[in-house]
């Protein structure tokens, strides 16, 4: 073994990594993982298929694969197998073999990658070959080649079985960027409308998102929140208040609550859309703490799986009440000329998206890094939008929460009822047994 | 027999059905492939940076009248094409050394920089772009040096020009798009687009001004959108590319540093893969609307608010497509129901109804799986109502290749505007149009004497029976392709029509009543003159 073997050595049982693994001068796993998923944020970003709920998927797949890879040969990690909803027991590592654990993360999240983007764009796929060129190259330097390949071989074969799983889930395909061309719109005033002139947009996006099999909880209605506000148009009526309130905070934001409104705004094909907000969140964090491979990959993965249930949970509720906009009510009732701060997302109101998702990342990052946890958000700085500040993650989840009244498309009830069904869905994420030793 | 041609042609389109109880007739063009029999065999080719690009300039080089083109190939050499053909005859074209045979060309403008009189041509590129100055009877030379033109190093792929007001020289600007060292993350990599004003010795221009921000331009047009008599820049930018961008448009003033319009003055964010702009006075408040495509859906934008006395007009737009049915957002034929991809788009009235009618070149950016690979391209007629109808197919222009750049200028002189498009890893395809219901035309030139010879910034206004046509004159827009030619009019049934033409300085002409169905051209403070071919 060699010196720069035998220092890898020290650093894997540092890391918590078994006996037979090995890591080299390269790249340190953790870092592999990081690198390839903030490719998968931008890619996300550049792939006009990747609404909200597409992205959050594909995030759970990634990082699950990721977990399973590691967790294989980890004295710390115990599988995911038997524990998400349909996943069986992965390949195995061979007994007394030496992997690179590096090699593994690579050569196990770029195929999912390449599955989970084949339909990215030429420049998508050019930036994906290079990164994979350069991670490849990276991490095998001075690796001994019968490591490179059982290194490899294993993490293709864990991509392999974590993109058959995938493959039983219910996921529609995404056709028209996910707007069906067959929808019929329910009749009556209280239900959703158009709201844009945008051909495409003339049906909802993704209406039978909420039916796909989950990861951690059981079932997309396992959370289900209070039935929506009944529709009513009277003055006098919570509803026709809660529009009210929705006019009235929009017309009189302060400069603060404007630009909390675009810092959470996570629009698709112009950011990282809202899950890949709170990846982000999560990366800064794994940075921050330099957080080992162990930590790194439970906690990218339990972020994941967190979105991607708000998601199928958000989504089922969305089409089980099929509530009208904001924007629809107050232009028919209260002011046909009135603009949102920004556009209306194009599928039904309740629950608020946002507010569901933001809860369950803040219910998972709450149990791992605590209550009064303060970090700083720089996710939109590239597009010009400053840095923020939070005293938890609950204060971020919460602001994630009202930016969309402040952006005048959901109502208070949206926000308070999905912050709470977000709670209920991090919940179930938060119970997953990851850790060999409950104190680890 | 000829009543049977009628039946054949016109269709009877039956307008916003159940909006209007007007059936209205529209002539359908009919449009004939005549690429082979022309003699036009071009490709724009090449891998990653020729995905966008692919351009077509069409103008007249030699004095016949006919325009000429010019046909970028991306990694092989543009090819250069003398227009043969006769008037009313079938469409030909003859392959010519010109001297713009040059490699890595994306698209093409062509423009008389130095006002003498004979068409220069400004050339895109993946690298250099390059002012060719012409020499007559279609020969070129490069003139980057002669001119100070500064070609930078770049992914050039948009231009406009502008003669400022007192400038001899005009302003140019190029757009460019990735900065294609960055294999990773280019997203975020835009390069600046620039600005090139004439030096203050005089002759030739200045050092290039970067127009920062810049976000990744795929086309670019100079137009006086308020009709203030100054010419502002408005871009177009591919929201694929840049961060915290957004479409813009640009106040360049005289002696100015040029400043993008501010949310202040009215402009709001709008944010689409840009990659075409067109523009026409589609609904005649006088003003130009631009249409802008994208990939799935396009958008067609008026004045939000008419002007109202002498408060200045807010620089705000709203969208249009969806109501006026200009919409192109995904293939109309073909069976294929993915989203499209927009680029060329340009307003010509192709049936000489007195209405502006709007051709779009579609297809897939390089092998994207969720935009249709089959993408037709459309040709969207305007009705008497305002509203746009698809009749691509039914005009024998729905080409599925992947189409890019396109021209509108009429080959073949008689009166109705032909069409050329750029394809991408295809054949360009040239068509002959072969309306044979069409209404009566006019066909104008502008010329001045001294700088800016063919009048950019002039507007021309036509009336026409109870239709009043206005129409700026303009270099840019488009996706990479420039036309200078006859400026057309259709004129429906009448037999005649009033001219009168606003030139860049701001003096008005009189009018001139001009028969229809003939060319003319017009210089300041004379009269028409009619011109024949040949």
């Amino acid at each position: 073994m060699s010196a720069r073997s035998l220092a890898a050595l020290a650093a894997a049982c540092l890391f918590g990594l078994g006996s037979t693994t090995l890591a080299f001068a390269g790249p340190a796993p953790e870092e592999v993982e990081r690198t390839w998923t903030n490719m998968v944020l931008l890619l996300t970003r550049h792939t006009p298929t990747y609404s909200p709920p597409v992205a959050s998927r594909t995030y759970a797949y990634l990082t699950v694969a990721a977990y399973e890879a590691v967790a294989a040969g980890s004295t710390t990690l115990q599988s995911l197998a038997g524990q998400l909803n349909g996943l069986t027991e992965g390949p195995r590592r061979e007994p007394g073999a030496a992997y690179d654990e590096a090699i593994v993360v690579e050569a196990t999240m770029a195929p999912v990658i390449k599955a989970m983007f084949e339909n990215t764009g030429p420049t998508g796929q050019r930036a994906f070959q290079a990164q994979e060129e350069k991670l490849r190259a990276a991490t095998e330097e001075g690796v001994a080649p019968d490591i490179v390949q059982r290194s490899e071989a294993f993490g293709a074969a864990v991509a392999a079985h974590i993109l058959d799983w995938a493959k039983t889930d219910g996921s529609p395909e995404i056709v028209n960027m996910g707007f069906p061309t067959d929808y019929k719109l329910i009749p009556g005033p209280a239900h959703w409308v158009p709201t844009s002139n945008i051909v495409q947009q003339q049906t909802p996006l993704l209406p039978s998102w909420g039916k796909n099999r989950p990861f951690a909880m059981p079932e997309g209605a396992s959370c289900p929140p209070p039935p929506a506000l009944e529709y009513s148009e009277d003055p006098n009526s919570p509803f026709y208040k809660q529009a009210r309130e929705v006019y009235d905070t929009k017309n009189s934001l302060t400069a603060d609550q404007a630009a909390i409104a675009r810092f959470w705004a996570d629009d698709p094909m112009l950011s990282f859309t809202p899950p890949g907000h709170w990846i982000s969140i999560a990366l800064q964090l794994q940075q921050k703490e330099q957080m080992p491979l162990d930590k790194t990959v439970d906690m990218l993965m339990r972020v994941s799986v967190a979105e991607a249930d708000a998601f199928i949970g958000c989504w089922q509720t969305k089409y089980t009440y099929d509530l009208v906009r904001p924007v629809t009510y107050i232009r028919r009732l209260i002011d046909p000329k009135w603009e949102t701060l920004i556009n209306t997302p194009p599928f039904p109101e309740y629950t608020s998206g946002h507010s569901v998702s933001s809860a369950a990342a803040a219910t998972v990052l709450t149990a791992i890094l605590g209550d009064h946890y303060a970090f700083t958000d720089t996710t939109g700085g590239k597009d010009n939008l400053p840095m923020r500040q939070f005293g938890s993650f609950w204060e971020a989840a919460n602001q994630a929460g009202i930016s969309r009244l402040y952006a005048g498309i959901h109502y208070r009830a949206a926000i308070e009822n999905g912050l709470a069904q977000g709670k209920c869905i991090g919940t179930y994420t938060v119970n997953l047994k990851t850790w060999k030793s409950p104190n680890a | 027999m000829r009543e049977l041609a009628r039946g054949l042609a016109v269709l009877v389109l039956t307008l916003a059905a159940g909006l209007s109880a007007r059936a209205e007739e529209l002539v359908v063009p009919t449009f004939v492939d005549e690429t082979q029999s022309a003699g036009v065999d071009s490709t724009f080719t090449g891998q990653w940076q020729y995905m966008v690009g692919g351009g077509v300039a069409t103008f007249d080089c030699n004095g016949d009248g006919f325009p000429d083109m010019l046909l970028a190939g991306g990694e092989k050499p543009a090819k250069f094409y003398v227009n043969r053909s006769t008037r009313g005859g079938s469409l030909s074209f003859e392959l010519a050394q010109s001297g713009l045979e040059l490699d890595a060309v994306t698209g093409a403008y062509p423009i008389d920089i130095d006002s003498d009189g004979i068409m220069d041509v400004v050339v895109l590129r993946v690298g250099e772009a390059v002012a060719m100055r012409g020499l007559g009877a279609c020969k070129f030379e490069r003139a980057n040096e002669r001119w100070g033109f500064n070609g930078g190093d770049a992914w050039w792929t948009a231009f406009s020009a502008t003669w400022e007001h007192g400038s001899e020289w005009p302003t140019l600007a190029l757009g460019s798009y990735i900065d294609r060292t960055q294999e990773i993350d280019p997203w975020g990599s835009c390069t600046d687009n620039w600005l090139e004003r004439p030096a203050a010795s005089g002759g030739g221009f200045a050092a290039p001004l970067p127009l920062k921000p810049s976000f990744c331009a795929l086309s670019m047009l100079f137009t006086d959108w308020n009709r203030s008599g100054t010419q502002s820049l408005r871009i177009s930018n591919d929201r694929e590319y840049y961060t915290g961008g957004s479409e813009q448009l640009w106040h360049v003033e005289p002696g100015q540093p040029p400043a993008p319009y501010t949310a202040k003055e009215g402009w709001q964010t709008l944010k689409v893969w840009g990659m075409g702009i067109a523009s026409a006075d589609i609904n005649g408040d006088g003003y130009p609307d631009y249409f802008l495509t994208s990939m799935a859906d396009s958008k067609l934008q008026t004045l939000a608010a008419p002007p109202a006395g002498d408060k200045a007009v807010p620089a705000t737009f709203k969208d249009v497509a969806f109501p006026l049915h200009a919409i192109a957002q995904r293939p109309y034929t073909g069976g294929d129901v993915r989203p499209s991809t927009g680029w060329h788009a340009q307003f010509e009235d192709v049936n000489n109804d007195c209405r502006p009618d709007l051709f779009i070149a579609k297809g897939n950016v390089s092998e994207m799986p969720d935009f249709a690979m089959k993408d037709p391209d459309n040709l969207l007629l305007q009705g008497p109502d305002g509203k746009f109808v698809e009749v691509g197919d039914k005009a024998g222009v729905a080409s599925m290749q992947i189409g890019r750049g396109a021209g509108l200028p009429d080959f073949n002189l008689d009166g109705l505007p032909d069409l050329v498009v750029v394809n991408r890893n295809h054949a360009a395809q040239v068509f002959r149009n072969t309306t044979a219901d069409a209404g009566h035309w006019l066909d104008l030139d502008l010329e001045q004497t001294g700088a800016n010879r063919n009048a950019v910034g002039a507007w021309i206004e036509v009336k026409a029976g109870d239709f009043d046509m206005r129409r700026e004159v303009t270099i840019g827009g488009g996706h990479a392709s420039g036309q200078a030619s006859w400026l057309h009019f259709g004129l429906g049934t009448m037999a005649d029509a009033d001219v009168t033409i606003t030139w860049p300085d701001g003096t008005t002409s009189k009018t001139f009543r001009l028969a229809a169905d003939a060319f003319y051209r017009i210089a300041p403070g004379a009269e028409p003159a009619a011109w024949q071919p040949g």
